[in-house]
């Protein structure tokens, strides 16, 4: 039974499925309404100052890269806009600031870490350097005067869960991973293994 | 009868709308008790405000800020927490088994934790009651624990994860069966409510259900409260409390929309969960002589085991947690207390794939790839025990909120006997996941639902309140939430709220259902 296995057969699914499935009866208004809304583009302000909006959004190029799309999802202006809120996840780490300042900071250090190491900020780094520098975070493996205050690696897994979040709530991801849950206004009677609904998505 | 005003006393105040504020709320009402409800959070309207998306959802968690310290910080918010008329069980996933006796003396059985001060006996009439009440969807017989009435609705269907924990199980003779989940698998009316149609799969427990088929208090216990009279103040954050020379409540102090209003009353039931509820005793120096407030701090163990398959999973339909096992419930040969449920999980994208980004680090292309999976994972977890330490409370910081309060800090570090059997439940779960099929196996950390802090016991020097539910030092304040739960019972924690709220309620009204 195990000849193959699905994480080597990489799969894509057609786009346009959620966005499609929006502006028909398969979904209802206040579902809709909320898909709506998060296809507009973020404003992106509040937090960051240039310097640090432009490291960020460096960082957000390498945490979920979209080389593959034209108009790529504003990841970086979403993480902004949902810390200007101010509206939280309802907790934080003892050891962390509040969101914001965490933010702000810990980009502030991920640039000085790239000057530390490669005497460029880490906007002005190359592809492979960047990945460099955001490994060493993520293990922790850094330079302390950059990172007082600050632990690596508990930012970097906030970082990385805020911006994770940020592209999978967006209807453009979910069409990218076949996934069709907000079709909710009738519910499913397909829900055993491998049932699918006539208007669910099915790999390319 | 005349809606009370602010100015007139009510027979009782009722502090939280969830799980144990709900059931207290109907049963005092239709008792014939003038009854007002005090919740934080807003009134939601099902069909229009709830959406069917993760991001959406927010609305329904506690975003006040709590801090997390400790070797195994809580996550709250989404996790464990609720706002709105409803509370928690707005977004509860109605997975609802029953304790199982031996649940309330692990003392007894195992030297360690804490015993209840009421047991088994005294809540299986309650049980009863609330599966009836609720509409509970379960098998029948069930196959574990002792003989109990069969549930009056059959069973919900078994999605993908739940067909592939039946398939890994029965390769390594684990029993299952479809889990009791508080939805309605057929329509029925509900006194107060109406019509409650029949669960549509649509598997978005989490985000609040839409139609009122899941057994939110918001379509049961509220409106019967209603129906008798009660009144639901919305928006309404208790602060404080008036006593007179006896020591005795008599008014319950709140802000409502940045103004403090005051509700005269006859007795408080405090019903704001297991961090509100120590935290406004605390910020108010109440009812903490033995000093046990804020202290037992304690949260399932809740690994998750994540896999791959073959088949289409498309993990985000049918009710998320399909099928149980308690055949762990008392694992013979093992080096810890107590034992642990396990069930199938579904799951959404955003959750997933925090989970991925937080528990396996993956990110860049790897993360896109392996969420490009999405359709074909399915997950197992664990409810299990998690025993009380002095090392995990709450407690008042220093950081002060937007209403000027002290915010929450959580100490939490598990334990020896958490970390066994998290141990053997991920080895369990392995195996289970293996005969199954599954490729691409890994663990996720978690820990559920927040418990005690306000722990019900037989002596004033041990605990807050008695195994009423009243505070042994203030005689017209009683707490049914799950903070007087002395253990963690190795079952999600809502059905037994229910049971030991209407209980304390019965009991304050001078009832004995024995």
């Amino acid at each position: 039974m195990r000849q193959r296995d699905p994480l080597k057969r990489d799969q894509h699914y057609p786009p346009g499925t959620v966005r499609a499935a929006v502006d028909t009866d398969l979904v209802t208004p206040a579902t809709a309404r909320a898909l709506r809304a998060r296809l507009l583009p973020p404003a992106g302000q509040g937090v960051f100052d240039a310097a640090g909006r432009t490291v960020l959004v460096a960082a957000c190029d390498r945490l979920l890269p979209q080389a593959d799309r034209s108009a790529p999802i504003d990841l970086a202006g979403i993480v902004e806009d949902r810390l200007a809120s101010g509206v939280g996840d309802g907790w934080r780490h003892d050891v962390l600031p509040c969101d914001a300042v965490a933010m702000q900071r810990g980009v502030a250090a991920i640039d000085a870490t790239a000057h530390a190491r490669h005497g460029l900020g880490f906007a002005q780094l190359d592809m492979l350097s960047r990945d460099a520098v955001l490994a060493a975070v993520q293990r922790g493996d850094v330079e302390a005067q950059a990172w007082a205050g600050l632990d690596p690696r508990r930012f970097f897994e906030e970082l990385l869960a805020a911006v994770t979040e940020a592209y999978y709530a967006h209807p453009i991801a979910q069409e990218e991973i076949g996934y069709l849950g907000m079709a909710d206004a009738k519910g499913w009677t397909e829900v055993g293994l491998g049932a699918r609904a006539p208007h669910e998505p099915e790999p390319l | 009868m005349t809606a009370p005003g602010s100015r007139d006393a009510v027979d009782a105040v009722v502090v939280g709308t969830g799980a144990g504020g709900a059931p207290v709320l109907a049963r005092l009402a239709a008792a014939g008790l003038s009854v007002v409800a005090l919740e934080a959070g807003r009134e939601w309207r099902a069909g229009e405000d709830f959406a069917t998306d993760e991001a959406a959802q927010e609305g329904l968690f506690w975003t006040d800020e709590r801090l997390s310290a400790g070797s195994d910080p809580l996550a709250f918010g989404r996790n464990n927490s609720g706002t709105g008329v409803g509370g928690s069980t707005l977004h509860y996933t109605a997975y609802v088994p029953r304790a199982q006796p031996d649940d309330f003396h692990l003392n007894r059985d195992f030297g360690v934790g804490f015993d209840w001060p009421i047991g088994h006996a005294e809540l299986a009439p309650y049980y009863d009651e609330l599966e009836r009440f609720l509409g509970v969807s379960g098998p029948s017989p069930y196959p574990w624990g002792p003989p109990r009435r069969a549930y009056d609705l059959p069973p919900l269907p078994l999605n993908g994860a739940a067909q592939l924990m039946q398939r890994g199980c029965a390769s390594l003779g684990i029993r299952t069966a479809p889990a009791a989940n508080a939805a309605l698998s057929a329509p029925r009316h509900q006194t107060g409510f109406g019509h409650r149609p029949a669960c549509s799969n649509r598997g978005f427990c989490q985000a609040g259900c839409s139609t009122g088929a899941k057994a939110s208090m918001d379509v049961t216990f509220l409106p019967l409260a209603r129906h008798h009279g009660a009144e639901i103040r919305a928006g309404c954050f208790v602060t404080g409390f008036e006593r007179n020379a006896g020591g005795a409540i008599t008014g319950v102090v709140y802000d409502r929309d940045g103004r403090t209003e005051r509700q005269r009353c006859r007795a408080v039931f405090l019903c704001a969960g297991a961090v509100e509820t120590p935290r406004l005793l605390l910020i108010n120096g109440l009812a903490n002589g033995s000093g046990q407030v804020g202290r037992n701090l304690m949260a399932h163990t809740g690994r998750q085991l994540w896999g791959r398959f073959d088949e289409m999973v498309r993990p985000y339909k049918g009710i998320p947690g399909g099928l149980i096992s308690e055949d762990m419930h008392r694992p013979a040969d093992v080096d810890f207390a107590g034992g642990y449920l396990l069930q199938s999980i579904g799951v959404m994208p955003l959750t997933y794939a925090g989970q991925v980004a937080r528990g396996r680090g993956l990110w860049g292309e790897a993360l896109r790839r392996h969420m490009r999976g999405y359709n074909h994972v399915a997950g197992i977890n664990i409810l299990g025990e998690c025993l009380p330490s002095p090392t995990n409370y709450i407690e008042l910081s220093d950081e002060i909120d937007r209403r000027g309060l002290p915010k929450p800090r959580s100490h939490f570090s598990a334990g020896e006997n958490e970390k066994r059997l998290h141990t053997h439940a991920e080895r369990v779960m392995r195996e289970i996941w293996a005969a199954a099929g599954a490729s691409d196996v890994w663990a996720y950390d978690r820990f559920a639902h927040v418990i005690g802090t306000c722990r019900m016991g037989a002596s004033a020097q041990t605990a807050v309140v008695d195994g009423d539910c009243r505070s042994f030092e203030i005689p017209n304040l009683l707490i049914c939430d799950n903070s007087v739960f002395p253990s963690a019972l190795s079952v999600n924690p809502a059905l037994t709220i229910m049971a030991v709220a209407l209980r304390a309620a019965d009991r304050f009204l001078g009832r004995d259902v024995q």
